[in-house]
C-alpha cells in the first residue's frame, strides 16, 4: 500500500509531477494558492521557440488531472507548516474560503454574469476587470466560481452602504445560482496531510519593477512588464490580442523591450533569469505578426539564446521579422507628458555613447523571484531552493524526501521544468511505495 | 455487432446553459422520431448522479445498446458518460455525444435557429451511434527490464534510478569503458571534476546487481513494440580479462599507436591500453578495430590476462523499454579554421580540459607548446551560431560556462598569465552568471566581436588574434602565446547506426528529435523509446544527468503497471481488401505499419501497441481496406449525410 | 442572391486544436452564425477528400477542413502536413468541377484561437451568401 505524495504548486512542473505520480499508481495531493492550476504558463499566449500555443499544450494536461481518481486538487491553499521526515511528513495547510461549495458548483457562470461588482483581474495583470464572484479564466481547472471577499459587497460591505442597509447586502449570486452553491458562511479551513514525500513546484513571481524607479513602471502608463504584454497579445486576454497602450488605447508603433531589469544587477539580483531574452524575442515576433508595421527594438546585454532552437529563433527574428537588437544597458526612461511616449536613455556599447530613443511602448524583462514556501529546506544565497547535489541527486533539496522542480530552484524554461518534474515524481514514488530512503545503501548517500 | 441498434438519447438542460436558448423538450421529441431511437429524455443535469442513473436504468430496462447524450463538449464529460455506460454493462465505446452547449446554446442567440441546429447535431450523433461497434482496450504484458544505450553520465544515472525501482537494466556502451565525455572534463564547476562525478556513479553501478554492464558493445537489432522489445547486442572482444593488473608491460611492446581519443588527440595510445585511471571495467583493453594480432602483448603478459582468440558474442535481450543516451561529439575545427592544425599552441576547449585535469597528459599543469603560456585567449562559438561557414546554427550551451570556469581556474593557479575571452554573447545563464562576475573580478579580459568572427594569425612573431572589437569599434590585434577554441557539441558521427537500428527520428539540427520539445522532452516519438542527455542537443553535465533521471521515470511510467494498454481507436486492416500497396506504411509517423505475408499475399499489418490513432493511413488507403475504429469511413459519412437532413 | 438564403457549412475539426477552439468560442460566449455543423475527427490527416465531395453532394454549400498549425502543433506529428498535401491537390479537382474556391477552406486553428474560428465562420457565411447555394449535384459513388 502506498502513501500519498504532496505536490506543492500547480504550474506546468507541478502538473507534470502529479500526472506522472498518478500514472504510477501513487495518490497525489496537488496544492495551489490560486483557484486554478496552470500557473504562469496559462498566462502566456505562445511559447518560444516554436511559437506553439501555450494553452493548447497546457490545457489537455490540466484536464487530464481530473481524470485520475488518485489526484486530489486542493486549491486556494497554502502550506503553513511541515514537520516529520521522509516517508512520514505532517503538512498543515490553510485553505482560504471560496464562499462557493465546489462540490455543487458546476462552473456554469450564471453568478458571474449577474454580479454587480467589478475589480481588476489579476489573471489579466490588472489590464481588465472581473467580477467579485468569478471563475479564474475560461479554461480553469477546476472550473469553479469563487468570491473575492475584499471585493464582495456582501462579505465586505462599503461603510456608507452598511449603515443604511437593514441586513446583509447584495447576495445576487446566491439567489441566481442554479446549483445553490454559494455559501457566505464558509470559513478558512485547516487541512492536515500525512504524506510520504513532498515535491516543491511553487514557481515564481516577478521582481517588483517599482524597486527600479528609473524605469518608471507604475508611474508611466505605457511601461509594461513581460507578463502584462503576454496578456495583451493573448487571443483570450483583456483586449482579445490587440496590443494597445494604456494611456490612449491606441496601437503602439515603436515598442522597446528592456532586458535584465533587476537581473544581472548587483544592486538587485545578480543572477540571470535565463528565459527573458527568448521571451522578448517571442513577444517582438508576436507584435510584428499582429501589427506588421510596428518597429520592435530589444535593448540587451547578451542575447542568451542557449537552448534548442533558440539561436535559430533569434536569427528569424532579425532576418524575417526585422526585429532590432541594440546592445546597451538602459539607464533610465522618461515620459513625454503630452504623448505619454517614452524616451529610453541607454549606453550604446557599439559607440560608447549615451543615446536616447523614443518609443511609444516599453516592455520590461523583469527578473524572476522564486516563490519559496515555508518548508525547512536550505535556500541558495539568491533565495532559490537549494539542490543537495546537482550531479548525484538532481532534484533533491537538502532534506530527505523533499524534492524541488521548476523555476523555484533556478531560472529555467518549460522543457527543463517538465524534465525535472518527471524525475522528481519517480523519486517521490519510490518513497511513497515504501522503498527505503537510505543514508548509505549501495554505498551511496546520494541516491535516495 | 449485427444486432439492431437500440439507441437512447438524452438531452441535457445543463441548468439554464442549454435550456435558456435551446428548446430541450422539442429536441427530445424530435429525437424520438429518428431511426433506431427507442427512448429520448431530457434532464436538467445529465452528468449528475440522477442523470447518469437515467441512462443506466434505461440500458437495463429497455435493452439499450447505444447511448447518445446531447450536452456539453465531449472534452468535459465523455469519460463521465462512458463510465456510466460501462457500469451498466454496456461497452463504453457504444456511446456518442452531441455538443449542444459550447457549439450551440452558448454561441447562437436565436432560440429557433439554435434549436434547429441542436436537432441537426443530435441527428448526426444518432446516425453515427447506430454504426458504433464495441471496442476493446487491449492489454499487453511487459518486460520489467530496460536497455540503456550509452554509458555516460546520463545513461548511468538512468540505470541507477531504474535499478532502484526494481528493474533489470542492461547498460550497453560502445567504448571499452563507462564514463563518457564527463570523465574527461577537468573542471565541471569550480569545485568539481568530471571524474569525481563519474567515479561515484561507477562505484554505485558496480555494487548494483540489477545493472548488467556491457562495454565494447553495440545494439545491432531491435524488434517489437513498447513493453515488448527484443534486442540483439554484439559484445566485441576485449581480448583482456580480469586477471590483468594494469602493469602496462603489454602497452610498451605494442607496435600500433594512434591518437588518443581519451585526451582528445593530445596524446597517443597503443592498441592495447587503459582508457583512463578509473575506467570501468578497471583493466586494459585491446582496440579490436586496429589490433593486428601480432601477439607481442600476449608474450610479455605475466598474468595470462590476454587471449587474442576471443570472439565477438551476440546476446538476445528482452526489455520493456529503451533509453538512448549516446551523447555527442566535440566539434572538430577544419584544418586552418582559426589556425587549427597549424600550430601546437592552438587547442580546443576539450583538449584544455585534459590539460587542466590532474590526471591528464600534463598532470594538470597548463603546459602548451612545452611551457606555461604567458597569455592565452579563448575564442567562443567555434563551430556554433553560424560564426563560420562550417559552423552549426545553434548555440552549444555549455561552452561559455566551461571557458569561463577554466579561465578562472587558470587565473587562480597562474596569476601572471593573461587570459582573454573573445566572445559574441556570454551565455552564462541562470545562476552561472556568478561565474561571469567572478571572472571579471579576476581580471579575465572580455573582448567582443559581432558579425565578423575573429581570425587567428600565425606569424614568425607569434600568434595574434585579429578582430573588429565591438565595444570600441576598432580593429585590434592581440598577441597571445596560446589559443583555446571553444568548440561546441555536434551529433555523434555514428548516430546513424543508432537511428538505423531503432528507427528514431533526427531533428533539423542533426540531433535526435523529442516527441514534443515542451511536453515530452525525454521521449522519442516512438512509444517505449526514451532519450536522455546530449543526444537530443547540447546540454551541460547537470542537465544531462537530470534528463537521465527523467527518462528513467518515464520508462517507469510505461512499465510500472505490468502491462501496456493499447489505444482502442486505432487503425485496422481488412485483409480481404488489402492489396499490399504499402502506401499506408510510409504515411504512418509512428512506424506502426509493416507489410507481412499472409498465405503468400502481401498484407498491411498494424502494430496495435504502436498505433496512436491519427487516421492518416485511413485517408491514404486507396481501397478502403484501412479503417479506424471509432472513425470508420461509414461512421464519418453517416454524420456528413445527417448534417443537413 | 435571395436574402433568405442560409448557407449550410460542414466542418471537419481536429480533436486537439480546432475542436478545442470551437469549444473555447463557446466558453467565451462568442456569438457567430448558426450555419456550421462540426464533425469531430482525431486529426485533419484523417479527412478523406471523399467526405468533402459527399458533403457537397448532399446539401452542403461550403466545407471547412481545420487542423493544427504546421509545423509543430500536430498532436500526431505530421497529420496536418498530409491534410495540406491532399487538399492542395483537391482544390484543383474542385476547380475542374466548377466549384468556386470560396466554398472550400483548409484552415489552421489552434486551441486558443477561438477568435479565428469565429472570423472564419463569418467570412465563409458572407462569401457563400454572395455565391448562393451550390446547385450542381455531384454524383459520387
Amino acid at each position: 500500500m502506498s502513501k500519498p505524495v504532496l505536490v506543492l504548486g500547480g504550474g506546468i512542473a507541478g502538473i507534470q509531477a502529479a500526472l506522472d505520480l498518478a500514472e504510477q499508481g501513487v495518490d497525489v495531493y496537488l496544492v495551489d494558492k490560486l483557484p486554478s492550476v496552470g500557473g504562469k504558463m496559462a498566462q502566456l499566449d505562445k511559447t518560444f521557440p516554436t511559437l506553439d500555443c501555450a494553452s493548447c499544450i497546457l490545457t489537455p494536461k490540466m484536464a487530464a488531472l481530473l481524470r485520475y481518481p488518485n489526484i486530489k486538487l486542493i486549491m486556494c491553499s497554502e502550506v503553513q507548516e511541515v514537520s516529520g521526515s521522509a516517508g512520514n511528513f505532517l503538512v498543515r495547510i490553510l485553505r482560504r474560503p471560496t464562499y462557493v461549495n465546489w462540490d455543487l458548483c458546476n462552473g456554469c457562470g450564471t453568478c458571474v454574469e449577474k454580479c454587480p461588482k467589478k475589480v481588476p483581474d489579476e489573471f489579466n495583470m490588472g489590464l481588465s476587470m472581473r467580477k467579485a464572484i468569478h471563475i479564474m479564466f475560461p479554461q480553469a481547472v477546476p472550473r469553479k466560481a469563487l468570491i473575492d471577499e475584499k471585493a464582495c459587497i456582501r462579505l465586505n460591505p462599503p461603510p456608507e452602504l452598511k449603515e443604511k442597509a437593514k441586513g446583509p447586502l447584495c447576495g445576487i449570486c446566491e439567489r441566481v445560482c442554479p446549483a445553490k452553491a454559494v455559501d457566505f458562511s464558509q470559513k478558512p479551513e485547516t487541512i492536515e496531510l500525512n504524506v510520504a514525500a513532498i515535491i516543491i513546484a511553487t514557481g515564481m513571481e516577478l521582481y517588483d519593477p517599482r524597486n527600479i524607479p528609473e524605469y518608471g513602471y507604475g508611474k508611466y502608463q505605457n511601461v509594461f512588464t513581460h507578463l502584462e504584454f503576454e496578456r495583451l497579445v493573448s487571443a483570450t486576454g483583456p483586449t482579445q490580442g490587440e496590443i494597445v497602450r494604456r494611456s490612449d488605447g491606441r496601437h503602439p508603433k515603436r515598442i522597446a523591450w528592456i532586458q535584465c531589469v533587476g537581473s544581472r544587477d548587483v544592486r538587485f539580483n545578480s543572477y540571470c533569469s535565463a528565459f527573458c531574452c527568448m521571451a522578448a524575442t517571442k513577444e517582438a515576433i508576436l507584435a510584428k505578426e499582429h501589427m506588421p508595421d510596428v518597429e520592435c527594438t530589444i535593448y540587451y546585454m547578451d542575447i542568451r539564446a542557449f537552448g534548442k532552437g533558440f539561436n535559430e529563433f533569434v536569427n528569424r527574428a532579425k532576418k524575417e521579422f526585422g526585429i532590432k537588437y541594440v546592445r546597451g544597458k538602459v539607464v533610465k526612461i522618461d515620459e513625454n507628458p503630452s504623448t505619454k511616449n517614452l524616451v529610453v536613455t541607454y549606453e550604446d556599447t557599439a559607440s560608447s555613447y549615451m543615446k536616447k530613443e523614443e518609443h511609444d511602448m516599453v516592455v520590461l524583462a523583469v527578473a524572476i523571484r522564486p516563490s519559496c514556501p515555508p518548508i525547512p529546506v536550505d535556500l541558495t544565497a539568491d533565495g532559490f531552493v537549494k539542490l543537495r547535489d546537482p550531479y548525484l541527486d538532481p532534484v533533491s533539496t537538502t532534506k530527505d524526501g523533499i524534492f524541488v522542480v521548476g523555476v523555484v530552484a533556478g531560472a529555467k524554461d518549460i522543457p527543463d521544468s517538465v524534465t525535472e518534474a518527471s524525475a522528481a515524481a519517480a523519486r517521490a514514488a519510490l518513497i511513497a511505495k515504501g522503498y527505503e530512503v537510505p543514508v548509505a545503501v549501495d554505498g551511496g548517500g546520494y541516491l535516495a | 455487432m449485427h444486432e439492431e441498434p437500440r439507441i437512447g438519447v438524452y438531452i441535457c438542460h445543463c441548468g439554464l446553459n442549454i435550456a435558456a436558448t435551446v428548446d430541450v423538450k422539442e429536441v427530445a421529441e424530435y429525437a424520438k422520431t429518428l431511426p433506431n431511437v427507442v427512448v429520448a429524455r431530457d434532464y436538467v443535469f445529465m452528468c449528475s448522479e440522477p442523470g447518469q442513473n437515467l441512462i443506466k436504468d434505461d440500458i437495463k430496462n429497455l435493452g439499450l445498446n447505444r447511448v447518445v447524450v446531447a450536452a456539453c463538449s465531449p472534452s468535459m464529460h465523455e469519460p463521465t458518460f462512458r463510465s456510466a455506460v460501462e457500469s451498466a454493462g454496456l461497452n463504453k465505446y457504444l456511446f456518442e455525444m452531441a455538443n449542444i452547449r459550447e457549439h450551440c446554446s452558448w454561441v447562437h442567440g436565436d432560440r429557433k435557429l439554435a434549436t434547429e441546429k441542436a436537432k441537426d447535431l443530435v441527428r448526426m450523433a444518432v446516425a453515427k451511434a447506430a454504426l458504433l461497434e464495441p471496442l476493446e482496450e487491449k492489454e499487453f504484458p511487459v518486460y520489467n527490464s530496460v536497455l540503456v544505450l550509452g554509458g555516460g553520465v546520463s545513461g548511468m544515472r538512468a540505470a541507477l534510478e531504474l535499478a532502484r525501482y526494481g528493474f533489470d537494466v542492461y547498460l550497453v556502451e560502445r567504448s571499452p569503458t563507462l564514463g563518457g565525455k564527463a570523465a574527461l572534463i577537468g573542471h565541471v564547476d569550480l569545485q568539481t571534476r568530471g571524474s569525481d562525478i563519474v567515479n561515484k556513479m561507477i562505484e554505485l553501478i558496480r555494487r548494483n546487481s540489477r545493472i548488467h554492464v556491457f562495454t565494447n558493445s553495440e545494439l545491432i537489432e531491435l524488434k517489437g513494440f513498447a513493453g515488448n522489445y527484443e534486442c540483439k547486442i554484439r559484445v566485441y572482444p576485449r581480448y583482456v580479462n580480469e586477471r590483468c593488473n594494469s602493469c602496462g608491460e603489454c602497452e610498451e611492446v605494442c607496435p600500433i599507436d594512434v591518437a588518443n581519443e581519451y585526451d582528445f588527440g593530445l596524446s597517443r595510445r597503443k592498441a592495447i591500453f587503459l582508457p583512463f585511471k578509473s575506467a570501468y571495467p578497471p583493466y586494459y583493453v585491446v582496440d579490436h578495430r586496429i589490433c593486428t594480432k601480432c601477439g607481442e602483448c600476449t608474450r610479455v603478459c605475466r598474468f595470462n590476462a590476454i587471449d587474442l582468440t576471443e570472439e565477438p558474442k551476440e546476446l538476445n535481450l528482452n526489455v520493456g523499454a529503451l533509453i538512448i543516451a549516446t551523447g555527442y561529439d566535440a566539434y572538430r575545427p577544419l584544418k586552418g579554421e582559426y589556425g587549427h592544425g597549424f600550430h601546437n599552441n592552438i587547442v580546443t576547449l576539450f583538449q584544455l580540459e585534459r590539460l587542466l585535469d590532474p590526471e591528464g597528459p600534463t598532470r594538470g599543469e597548463l603546459i602548451i607548446g612545452g611551457k606555461v603560456p604567458r597569455s592565452i585567449a579563448f575564442i567562443q562559438c567555434v563551430g556554433s551560431r553560424n560564426t563560420t561557414p562550417n559552423a552549426r546554427s545553434y548555440c552549444s550551451r555549455m561552452c561559455c560556462t566551461t571557458a569561463i570556469t577554466d579561465a578562472i581556474k587558470i587565473r587562480e593557479k597562474y596569476p601572471y598569465v593573461d587570459v582573454y575571452i573573445v566572445y559574441k554573447d556570454i551565455m552564462t545563464y541562470g545562476s552561472d552568471e556568478s561565474l561571469y562576475l567572478e571572472a571579471g573580478r579576476r581580471l579575465v579580459r572580455f573582448v567582443k566581436f559581432e558579425e565578423e568572427p575573429p581570425s587567428v594569425v600565425i606569424s614568425p612573431e607569434g600568434i595574434f588574434i585579429d578582430l573588429y572589437e565591438y565595444t570600441i569599434q576598432e580593429r585590434i590585434r592581440i598577441p597571445v602565446d596560446a589559443v583555446v577554441l571553444s568548440t561546441g557539441m555536434i551529433p555523434r558521427r555514428d548516430l546513424e547506426d543508432v537511428v538505423r537500428v531503432t528507427r528514431v527520428s533526427i531533428g533539423g539540427d542533426g540531433f535526435l528529435r523529442e516527441a514534443h520539445l515542451k511536453l515530452a522532452p525525454v521521449e522519442s516519438p516512438t512509444k517505449g523509446i526514451f532519450l536522455a542527455g546530449a543526444v537530443t542537443g547540447p546540454k551541460n553535465i547537470m542537465e544531462s544527468i537530470r534528463m537521465g533521471s527523467a527518462a528513467a521515470a518515464k520508462a517507469m511510467d510505461l512499465l510500472s503497471k505490468g502491462k501496456v494498454v493499447a489505444e482502442p481507436m486505432i487503425a485496422s486492416v481488412n485483409e480481404d481488401i488489402c492489396s499490399g500497396c504499402a502506401i499506408c506504411v510510409g504515411v504512418c509517423p509512428y512506424d506502426a505499419i509493416s507489410i507481412k505475408l499472409v498465405d503468400s499475399d502481401r498484407i498491411a499489418h498494424v502494430e496495435e501497441a504502436l498505433c496512436m490513432g491519427c487516421g492518416s493511413c485511413v485517408a491514404a488507403c486507396p481501397s478502403g481496406a484501412m479503417q479506424q475504429f471509432g472513425f470508420k469511413d461509414k461512421q464519418v459519412r453517416a454524420q456528413v449525410l445527417a448534417a443537413f437532413g | 442572391m435571395s436574402g433568405d438564403f442560409e448557407p449550410k457549412i460542414v466542418v471537419f475539426a481536429c480533436n486537439w486544436c480546432t475542436y478545442a477552439a470551437v469549444d473555447l468560442a463557446g466558453t467565451s460566449r462568442m456569438q457567430y452564425p448558426h450555419n456550421v455543423r462540426v464533425i469531430r475527427v482525431m486529426c485533419s490527416g484523417r479527412v478523406d477528400p471523399q467526405f468533402v465531395l459527399e458533403a457537397f453532394s448532399k446539401g452542403a454549400d461550403g466545407v471547412i477542413v481545420a487542423g493544427c498549425h504546421p509545423p509543430a502543433d500536430c498532436h500526431y506529428s505530421e497529420g496536418n502536413f498530409k491534410a495540406f498535401r491532399r487538399f492542395t491537390l483537391f482544390r484543383r479537382l474542385l476547380d475542374s468541377l466548377g466549384i468556386e474556391r470560396e466554398r472550400f477552406r483548409l484552415e489552421w486553428i489552434s486551441a486558443s484561437e477561438a477568435g479565428k474560428w469565429v472570423q472564419v465562420v463569418n467570412e465563409m457565411v458572407n462569401d457563400l451568401k454572395k455565391l448562393g447555394p451550390l446547385r450542381e449535384k455531384l454524383e459520387v459513388r
